[in-house]
């Protein structure tokens, strides 16, 4: 298995885990649910639900001081 | 004396006024009178006190404070002669209401303009990410505003990073750093989901760039979302309008860009219950599929079973009757056979005698047979005669007998 190597490569998007999880939810509500399929499923919307869990606990926000110069960044 | 010509004149004129006299131009405070545009372009107006007046000039692009008579205003700009018509007039570069009422007067000018354009439209008014990964934070890094809007933050929400840009909020410069740092952002859209301008409340005085148009117009082009919090919840500025989100203060503005992680927390932990409870349901309804084809398939086995049997027997029952008629039809066939080997004689004997005894019966039966026995047949006009009274006294009768005939008259009839 390859490695990650930069962090932000590995972060965790809540915003996105959570609306993948909420499209799981919307799949298995939305009828005739395969198996297999399903299982698939189950254990990626737990994976999204413990790093959601997981993010909402880490880190601090983080605030970069933007410095502008004619319209730009310095 | 030096002699000139009007050109030179007019021209020396409005040299030294601009170059000498007034380098830096002038700044004049008065009310505005007799205030007209022409050609949608050009605009014109006294500035005047109780004892003089002064002609002023401008353009439409240029003086986008909407005036109107009996405005106190302070007007920037250069005294100038005309060359074409030799009338004085100070050409206005820029101008300032003065004093509370004038600001009143002037921001009502103003949001009345703004509306009629269509900045406060709410149609216009964008969605809001809701967990935004980056956040344009425009504020004085100084004011409470900065301060209190990250605390907040930080307390409802951590996964985000604040990309911030400091400003002054009132004062000379604040109209242009507010404006540049809003449009900085919509030229990096990358690095921010929503843009929060935000300070702390004051007096009309202080929130003068938030009510300017300057900042307003920069805010209604954002390529970003834009919450606006300024001050308490009583200051109300133009910008506040125009934001697509309105925030009565700085840490609502925090309340407003990110959800409350104890919330969210709650949303995700119900996910998880709710997506546990479709998966158990999934195989629990699998399992009484599968129940019901076993059940299914046990019946369709049983009743295969059932019919084989069904047909075992009946085959049985049907090599019985076959065996029954095998042999009763042996037996038939011996007997047909003994039958055959006996039936010749018996038959001619059989025929015989009952040949003879039809012929018996024949016999008897002849009524020649009974005259020979002494028996007579009498006729009355050829009829045998059966009744005494079908004959009258005297009348002829035929009697046969057993050998030849006797013709005879009927002397009495008894009856």
């Amino acid at each position: 298995m390859p490695q990650k190597k930069s962090a932000s490569e590995g972060k965790v998007d809540f915003g996105r885990c959570y609306a993948e999880l909420e499209q799981i939810i919307d799949w298995f509500d939305a009828g005739e649910v395969d198996l297999d399929e399903g299982l698939k499923k189950f254990e990626r919307g737990l994976d999204l639900a413990q790093k959601c869990r997981q993010r909402l606990s880490e880190v601090e926000v983080r605030v970069n001081e933007l410095k502008l110069k004619f319209g730009e960044t310095v | 004396m030096r002699n000139y010509s009007v050109t030179e004149f007019v021209g020396f004129l409005n040299a030294a006024l601009n170059e000498a006299v007034f380098p830096d131009g002038v700044a004049i405070e008065g009310e505005v009178a007799e205030y007209r545009v022409s050609q949608g372009k050009w605009i014109w107006f006294l500035l005047k006190d109780n004892s003089s007046v002064l002609p002023c000039f401008g353009t439409v692009w240029k003086l986008r404070q909407p005036l109107e008579d009996g405005l106190q205003v302070r007007i920037y700009g250069q005294p100038k002669v005309h060359e074409r018509s030799g009338k004085f007039s100070v050409v206005v570069d820029r101008v300032e209401p003065v004093g509370e009422g004038a600001l009143k007067r002037a921001y009502e000018l103003l949001r009345k303009t703004l509306e009629r354009e269509g900045l406060f439209d709410p149609v216009r008014k964008r969605l809001l990410p809701k967990f935004p990964r980056r956040i344009g934070l425009v504020a004085s890094r100084e004011s409470a505003a900065y301060s209190d809007f990250l605390r907040i933050l930080g307390n409802r929400w951590s996964d985000t990073e604040v990309n911030s840009v400091h400003v002054q909020v009132q004062g000379k410069d604040a109209v242009d750093d507010i404006v540049s740092a809003l449009s900085f952002f919509s030229a990096h859209p990358e690095l921010a989901d929503v843009l929060v301008l935000t300070r702390g409340g004051g007096s009309l005085e202080d929130l003068q760039a938030f009510n300017s148009e300057e900042v307003a117009r920069a805010v209604f082009s954002s390529k970003v979302p834009v919450v606006v919090g300024v001050g308490h919840e009583r200051d109300e500025t133009l910008v506040d309008f125009v934001a697509d989100v309105r925030a009565s203060t700085p840490s609502n503005a925090a309340e407003i860009v990110v959800p409350d992680r104890i919330e969210v927390g709650a949303a995700v932990e119900s996910l998880r219950h709710r997506l546990v409870g479709r998966m158990e349901q999934t195989v629990g309804d699998r399992l009484t599929d599968m129940d019901r084809s076993v059940r299914v398939m046990e019946r369709g086995i049983m009743s295969a079973v059932s019919s084989f049997r069904h047909r075992q027997r009946d085959l049985a029952d049907a090599f019985v009757l076959f065996a029954d008629r095998v042999a009763s039809s042996s037996r038939d066939l011996s007997r047909l056979e003994a039958g055959l080997l006996t039936a010749p004689d018996a038959l001619i004997s059989r025929l015989t005698e009952r040949l003879s005894s039809g012929s018996r019966l024949l016999e008897s039966l002849n009524p020649k047979s009974v005259l020979r026995r002494g028996y007579a047949i009498v006729r009355h006009q050829g009829r045998p005669l059966r009744d005494a009274t079908s004959v009258a006294v005297g009348g002829r009768v035929d009697i046969e007998l057993h050998r030849g005939q006797v013709g005879a008259r009927v002397e009495d009839i008894s009856k």
